[in-house]
């Protein structure tokens, strides 16, 4: 760790030099990894991204500075660094960028290993990874895996996080993610798979994703898409049923970033875009009265796990649509005050060099009470839409667009043929209005979540339980 | 300091390189003609690779002291078993090159980024959003094969989008130099597709299959994910349309040609050396259609059966600058070539369906020009297009005479691309909120 008292210094030293706010974030990340292609050990390392950021607010400018280099000396040119920045920033100011009051937190926490990431060498590990790939049987039928890659990652994030309005956070979290792709072959036909999988915690992590089961279900996907599935004719207007992998992408996609607060306001509209939010405001419908949107960064073990942002906030679940109603947006401290609300410990930074912005941490649709039986019952005919493999959707996040991997056609309440390559192409609005049914199965997916400039990918899950939309269009492609 | 690093490998391992890259950098962001913050960053960062008995460690350290995680990972390499990819270092024949502007070196250097602002006279934008980039950056890679080789350089890079009402205008400039006329005629661009976007009545553009004008923007974004499968590694990990396509296959029309050009230092990842130290050099990917190259380190080289082309990467190959060949219209003939069409100006979220099969969509954003009888009649709502490498690649009718450097957001690596005339892409949408 660091010595708390250079932090102290340097936030004091910017002060002193006219910030009225600083902070100075320690932020380390020391990584594990190795990668498997066909089974055997390509490589591995260990790798570390150590060093403090300061960033201020002066003469009503942000600005921001980081260093690696770990020495009084090179903090004060830090902090000098972003007293420039601001000065800078504060040339083009229309009024001064200021922060919103907000609870901050004076507390040290750490996420517990239950199993430690170092009490087994490597070895072992590269072991449990390829005993579970042995496990896999890849050919299924005329269908084959015809490679495969396998990587694994552990990291141990820690930060310190000091600022001049009186926080002082230290928080450590371990996490474990296991990232694969499958290369599906049969005849002239192929079809990948890439798939993420991780959570906060030890080596528990690992035993948790259950990979030979997993990697097994997503060759068997393969092999339904490659070699099953038969194409839809044209779009038809169907009762669809998409699954918690899906429904976990599209309320990050749809809920979670059009409710980043940062977004809303204009700031990363020349990166990650705009938001339809601009246009929409608290309290307007989107969905049925069946949807509800949540974004929390304190469920235990989730890859987007903290209890206190980077703004040293206290964290809690942030509620962003409400049984079919728009309500709280993502916020920092900044953006906050923009809306003249408290922050809700929406700031998030991927390492030392990157500077704090607004994001999501750990985002579900709530579930239900029905089964995945119950909600097909009384479908005479639909599309049941199980995995994806391509999806995309408008800078605003209004026009999204799923294609299944794993999809069937359902008649009479019953599974039925799979279908090639569905496609789900349908706006925010309808696609949240047309829910009418939730399913009681929430589970989560891992991800990396991409915004910022430089581009900050950052850990977070995504998830829901099935649901059920009535009457859109779906097509084959 | 290298070569204290140096001591913790050697007589260690086998074989080692070291890059250590030094670097400073500004990068101020505007959103609504203000500055929302002004970065500042000063980073050593050291990229080790080993090799022992055919096993293979890499990793990078941005930390002020590597020497315990390098140690770890030098007692580490032990415990790993001999790499599919291991293949003994080359000699090193990279040369030198450097190119240094010294007014961006110094502000990189100062931490002063406010001049740009003013020369840039950003002033006259009140909705602009945007990124500008100015840094400094040595490289010196050392190693066991001999190899002890330095670079030098500047970059000045960034991108704005400007709003005139719904409408919207994105482009973007990169450099090693500081260059105005560039930056303000890419400013100057994306001022002007709004405009010209919010002069014009909506209409949707209508689902099916159209003639499309790709403007450059969007060009480098799907080109440069088309010339990403001629790196070995996408197509030994499976992430390659080319995968199954020997060289000299025709895998696009002749009016396709795309150069990765390593050596020309107008553009920011210029080098002469790769990172195994190997010379660089420029060389056609596809030649007037036709697959020329695959993209090659000496591993991937070994598992091929090629040599190196110079663009390592320590465990795949990697790509430098990205040139498209230009082709023989003058702009003002584009939206003529194009007749009826539409012109799209930029993407974003371009994802694959099948890397395998090339098939991909992605999303215009900003002006999205419905054209008729080659003049623009309409700025529509934001509209997908699909469709496959191999069939962009071969529905590329020509290009303009005139090129444009690229590098943001979306197109990570320096791309000089004209206008393309395409002339059949898939295009579906979805309901708006009305905002173009």
């Amino acid at each position: 760790m660091i010595d708390e008292t250079l932090l102290y210094r340097a936030i004091d030293e910017a002060a002193r030099l006219g910030a009225s706010y600083a902070e100075a974030r320690y932020h380390s990340l020391r990584e594990f990894n190795f990668s498997l292609l066909n089974g055997r050990v390509i490589g591995g390392a260990y790798s570390d991204s150590t060093g403090i950021s300061v960033r201020v607010y002066a003469g009503g400018g942000q600005g921001f500075a980081s260093t690696s280099t770990i020495s009084w000396e090179s903090l004060l040119d830090a902090v000098k660094r972003a007293i420039s920045a601001a000065r800078t920033s504060a040339t083009s100011r229309r009024s001064p960028a200021r922060l919103a009051p907000a609870r901050l937190g004076r507390a040290r926490y750490s996420v517990v290993e239950k199993k430690p990431l170092d009490s087994v060498g490597e070895d072992a590990k590269i072991t449990t990874v390829r005993e579970a790939l042995d496990g896999v049987e890849m050919k299924r039928g005329d269908m084959e895996v015809e490679s495969h890659t396998v990587a694994y990652r552990e990291s141990v994030e820690e930060k310190v996080i000091v600022n001049t309005d009186g926080a002082f956070v230290a928080s450590r979290v371990p996490r474990v993610e296991v990232f694969y792709n499958l290369t599906g072959k049969h005849g002239a036909l192929r079809a990948n798979r890439w798939r993420e999988l991780g959570g906060s915690g030890g080596l528990e992590v690992l035993d948790g994703m259950r990979l030979t089961d997993t990697i097994q279900d997503d060759v068997d996907s393969l092999h339904v898409n490659l070699v099953k599935a038969r194409n839809m004719e044209g779009s038809q207007r169907l009762d669809v049923v998409l699954s918690p992998e899906i429904v976990g992408l599209s309320v990050h996609e749809s809920a979670g970033h059009p409710s980043e607060a940062d977004r809303v306001l204009g700031r990363e509209a020349a990166q990650a875009g705009l938001s339809y939010r601009t246009e929409m405001g608290e309290g307007e419908r989107i969905g049925s009265e069946h949807v509800t949107i949540i974004d929390d960064p304190t469920i235990p073990g989730s890859m987007g796990f903290y209890l206190y942002d980077d703004e040293g906030v206290a964290a809690r679940p942030r509620v962003l649509i409400d049984k079919g109603i728009l309500r709280e947006l993502l916020h920092n401290r900044e953006t906050a005050a923009s809306f003249g609300v408290e922050s809700n410990a929406a700031s998030r930074a991927l390492d030392y060099r990157s500077e704090p912005i607004v994001r999501m941490a750990n985002t579900y649709m709530a579930p239900g009470d029905y089964s995945l039986d119950e909600l097909l019952e009384d479908i005479k005919d639909g599309v049941y839409i199980k995995k994806y493999m391509e999806w995309n959707i408008d800078d605003k996040r209004w026009i999204a667009r799923y294609v299944g991997l794993e999809a069937y056609r359902i008649r009479g309440g019953r599974i039925e043929e799979p279908l090639k390559n569905v496609v789900l192409e349908i706006n925010t609005r309808d696609y949240y209005s047309k829910i009418d049914a939730v399913g009681k199965d929430l589970s989560f997916e891992a991800g990396s979540c991409g915004k910022g400039e430089p581009m900050q990918p950052l850990p977070v899950w995504m998830g829901g339980p099935h649901v059920r939309l009535r009457s859109v269009e779906v097509k084959g492609i | 300091m290298i070569e204290d690093l140096e001591s913790l490998v050697k007589g260690r391992v086998d074989e080692y390189l070291i890059l250590v890259s030094d670097s400073r950098e500004l990068m101020i962001k505007l959103a609504n003609g203000e500055v929302s913050t002004t970065q500042s960053w000063r980073d050593y960062e050291v990229s080790i690779y080993l090799a022992k008995s055919g096993r293979i460690a890499a990793a990078s350290y941005t930390t002020h002291d590597p020497r315990d995680a390098i140690r770890k990972t030098v007692s580490m390499i032990e415990r790993l078993e001999e790499s599919p990819l291991y293949a003994e270092l080359p000699e090193p024949s990279g040369r030198e090159k450097s190119r240094v502007d010294p007014r961006l070196k110094e502000a990189a250097l100062q931490g002063d980024a406010a001049w740009v602002l003013e020369e840039l006279e950003l002033d006259a934008y009140p909705t602009a959003a945007g990124m500008i980039s100015i840094a400094y950056t040595t490289r010196r890679l050392v190693g066991s094969n001999g190899a002890d080789l330095s670079q030098e350089a500047t970059s000045f890079n960034g991108y704005m989008r400007i709003f005139k009402g719904k409408s919207s205008g994105q482009w973007a400039w990169t450099s090693t130099v500081y260059d105005k006329v560039k930056a303000t005629r890419a400013i100057g661009q994306a001022a002007s597709l709004a405009e010209e976007c919010s002069k014009l009545p909506h209409e949707d553009v209508e689902p099916g299959t159209h003639r499309v004008l790709l403007g450059p923007m969007i060009a480098a974004n799907l080109l440069q994910l088309a010339a990403s499968a001629a790196n070995a590694g996408s197509i030994i990990l499976g992430f390659s349309f080319l995968q199954n396509r020997g060289l000299d296959s025709r895998v696009g029309s002749e009016a396709v040609t795309i150069l990765e050009k390593p050596l020309d230092d107008t553009m920011p990842l210029f080098t002469g050396f790769d990172d195994e130290g190997v010379e660089t050099r420029d060389k056609v990917i596809f030649d007037k259609g036709v697959f020329k190259t695959v993209l090659h380190n000496t591993k991937t080289a070994k598992i091929m059966g090629d040599v190196t082309t110079g663009n390592a990467g320590w465990v795949l190959p990697r790509t430098f600058n990205l040139e498209v060949a230009p082709g023989g219209l003058r702009e003002d003939e584009m939206l003529e070539a194009l007749g009826d069409g539409i012109y799209a100006t930029n993407n974003w979220y371009t994802r694959f369906q099948n890397y395998l099969e090339g098939t991909f969509s992605t999303v215009t954003r900003d002006a999205l020009f419905i054209v008729r009888r080659g003049r623009p009649v309409a700025c529509s709502s934001r509209a997908r297009l699909a469709s496959s490498m191999p069939s962009l690649l071969g529905s590329i009718e020509d290009l303009s005479r005139s090129q444009y450097d690229i590098q943001w957001w979306e197109v990570e690596e320096p791309v000089r691309t004209p206008y393309v005339l395409v002339s059949s892409m898939k295009v579906s949408r979805g309901a708006s909120v009305g905002a173009r």
